[in-house]
């Protein structure tokens, strides 16, 4: 699969080259393989927005990155198997363009960032490198520039600290796919290097790689935790980042753990590096293609596609396991709606510590259930006179107060409906935006959740409610008092002796 | 964290909803003729009750909230005259025991507050801790509607 992926691409496969931590040599390595690569149309240099053009130049750029990432074995396999998966899935190896952009802009400074500019929204990419590069790079790095930076990359590259940042990420991300790691905040800027170092996960092990690395990270992940996950449901939260890569490769998801396990610890993420990459490989590896796949759908899609992968990153100083961390994202998950649980439960803003707070939730939920239980019963006992009132009010009820709320199912109400009731369930569900009656208008007018309006057309065939219109024109709201009227126009309907029976029965 | 609660989305319906689908069920269960005979005061009970939670789920909003499609379900099940629950012709298995298996290892304290919620909220049964957050805070909302709904009935029945 290695060599499927070369085989576009033309590079070298990447077991010459060396594990990361000589960047040197991987910088070396990569400066050889630069002059190599056909200088196609389809090549990333090119900034052609189209997107079978970006495909090609992400598998040019999946193996340079390949080539590039001076990692183990497992994890060129990785990405074999993950591009190959990917294939070119929509502008995959966004990173892999932008990197070889900046390697190629690495004598000019100044251009370096807006190579990174230009290349912003990268959406997500299927396989294993980036996200699709959905704008170009900035025009005013014209091609012959890019092309000429790329003929000198080896010296330019030993020059810019930067790259070997760059590159250090790059290799990183070489391994996995992007996954909305490189989402719209690609424009990198070379300035935001130093605050994000600290939250990158595990990067190649050498200083001058983190260098590199902060800057392509800073921007993708602002200031946030950010890890990618393979998951295919939301795990955790979705950074700022909309995330819409669709490939998050667990792997990828681990080098950016990586990443930031490395800027804490130094020369050990190198070796956790080996070590969980190689775990990862073997958890996630045959998933990692199915996703793929599965992501190259969305390759295309705006930011955000339904189907999306939560990209968590490990915090500074904290364990970036992989299990841990979708510990810890879930533990945010649930956190959060907790949050959200605290506002809807009365009194328990008071209340600290989840414990307590779901002890509070239960003991509202079993009270909010008792409730409806208490309220049916009193119901049964009034209802067998006053159902009757019910339907009539039901029938005016029903004309008049329009579902306001698109969830309503229509099914639902046929299905309960008799056939007395079709007829108005059936003018019921005719939304028209028609004017009401005027009848109709006491009653609608305090109501404000009306939105749509069904026509009360048998609204007029009720004689009575005349009679109502004058104490329902008092209530202002559409609240209890609105239904108690409602209620009290089917009560007066009634001749007295249904009351009299009803006051026994009470 | 602000940015995530987009993402939940717990919106019920207005009260009118609620009120207009418990009215309609009510009249339904009124023209069964069940209320006739007083000896069958619990029957009419709990046939009011499952009529009043019935025409929750659906002004909550059907079968797109698990919650009330769990609800509409097992309220089919019994009685198919008066809900008729749309059959999905392809049945979603979730993988419950892996799921289960798995959050019981996380913070026991909250996977034990979570359980006891699972027998509380319909389908809470297949349902991952977050996911079930979510649930809960709907069906909150919704039972809360509701009450206030039957309880303006109750009031409004209630002789003056």
């Amino acid at each position: 699969m290695e060599n499927e992926l070369f085989m576009n691409t033309e590079f070298p496969p990447p077991s010459e080259f060396e594990p990361p931590s000589s960047s040197s040599a991987m910088m070396l390595n990569w400066a050889l393989m630069d002059p190599n690569p056909q200088q196609d149309s389809s090549f990333l240099w090119e900034k052609s927005t189209d997107q079978q053009q970006q495909q090609q130049q992400q598998s040019i750029f999946d193996s340079a990155l390949s080539s590039l990432v001076s990692s183990p074995t497992p994890s060129n396999s990785n990405f074999s198997g993950g591009c190959g998966g990917g294939g070119g899935g929509g502008g995959d190896g966004f990173i892999i363009r932008e990197l070889i952009g900046k390697l190629g802009n690495i004598g000019n400074h100044n251009s370096s960032g807006e190579i990174y500019g230009g290349t912003t929204p990268m959406s997500r990419s299927a396989s294993c490198y980036a996200t699709p590069m959905s704008s170009p790079p900035p025009p005013s790095n014209s091609n012959s520039h890019m092309m000429m930076n790329r003929t000198t990359p080896l010296t330019e590259f030993s020059a810019d600290p930067g790259f070997a940042e760059r590159a250090a990420r790059f290799s990183c991300f070489g391994s996995r796919s992007f996954n909305g790691r490189t989402n719209s905040n690609l424009p990198v800027n070379n300035n935001n290097v130093v605050n994000n170092s600290g939250k990158l996960t595990r990067v190649s092990s050498t200083p001058a790689l983190k260098a590199l690395v902060s800057p392509e990270v800073a921007p993708m992940i602002p200031g946030g935790e950010f890890s990618r996950k393979r998951k295919a449901l939301p795990k955790g939260k979705s950074k700022e980042n909309p995330i819409s890569t669709a490939s998050p490769s667990p792997s990828f998801s681990k080098t950016a753990e990586k990443k930031e396990d490395w800027s804490g610890k130094g020369s050990k993420s190198s070796e956790e590096k080996g070590g969980k990459r190689r775990r990862e490989d073997e958890e996630d590896d045959d998933v990692e293609e199915e996703e793929g796949e599965g992501n190259k759908n969305n390759n295309t899609k705006p930011p955000e596609p339904p189907k999306d992968y939560i990209h968590v990153r490990a915090r500074r100083g904290q364990a970036t396991d992989s299990h841990s961390l979708a510990e810890r994202v879930r533990r945010e998950k649930i956190g959060e709606r907790m949050k959200l649980l605290q506002d809807l439960v009365p009194g328990c803003n008071k209340v600290t510590g989840k414990a307590l707070m779901l002890d509070e939730i239960i003991n509202y939920v079993q009270s909010l259930q008792r409730q409806v239980e208490f309220l049916s019963m009193k119901l049964s006992s009034v209802n067998d006179t006053r159902l009757e009132f019910n339907v009539d009010a039901l029938v005016s009820k029903d004309v008049m107060i329009p579902s306001s709320n698109n969830r309503l199912h229509e099914e639902g109400l046929q299905s309960k409906s008799s056939s007395h009731h079709h007829q108005q369930l059936n003018i019921y569900n005719n939304n028209n935006n028609s004017q009401l009656h005027p009848n109709n208008m006491m009653l609608q007018s305090p109501m404000n959740s009306l939105e749509t309006s069904s026509l009360a057309r048998s609204f007029t065939h009720l004689p009575t409610l005349n009679q109502f219109t004058d104490s329902i024109s008092q209530y202002q709201m559409f609240s209890e008092e609105d239904l108690q009227s409602i209620v009290g126009m089917g009560v007066a309907q009634n001749p007295n002796h249904e009351s009299q029976h009803m006051k026994l029965e009470l | 964290m602000a940015s995530a609660d987009k993402t939940i989305n717990t919106d019920v319906p207005e009260k009118d909803v609620f009120a207009i689908h418990f009215l309609q069920s009510l009249s339904n269960l009124r023209i069964q003729n069940l209320f006739n005979s007083p000896d069958t005061t619990n029957y009419r009970v709990r046939k009011i009750k499952k009529a009043a939670y019935v025409s929750m789920a659906r002004a909550a909003g059907g079968t797109s909230r698990l919650w009330s499609r769990a609800l509409l379900r097992r309220a089919a099940k019994g009685n198919n005259k008066i809900v008729r629950f749309p059959r999905r012709k392809r049945k979603v298995t979730w993988k419950i025991s892996s799921k289960r298996r798995r959050s019981d290892q996380r913070a026991p304290v909250v996977e034990d507050a979570a359980e006891r919620l699972r027998n509380l909220v319909p389908g809470g049964g297949g349902m991952e801790t977050s996911k079930l957050m979510e649930e809960t805070a709907h069906y909150i909302k919704c039972l809360s509607m509701q009450v206030k709904v039957m309880q303006c009935l109750v009031d409004g029945l209630s002789p003056k």
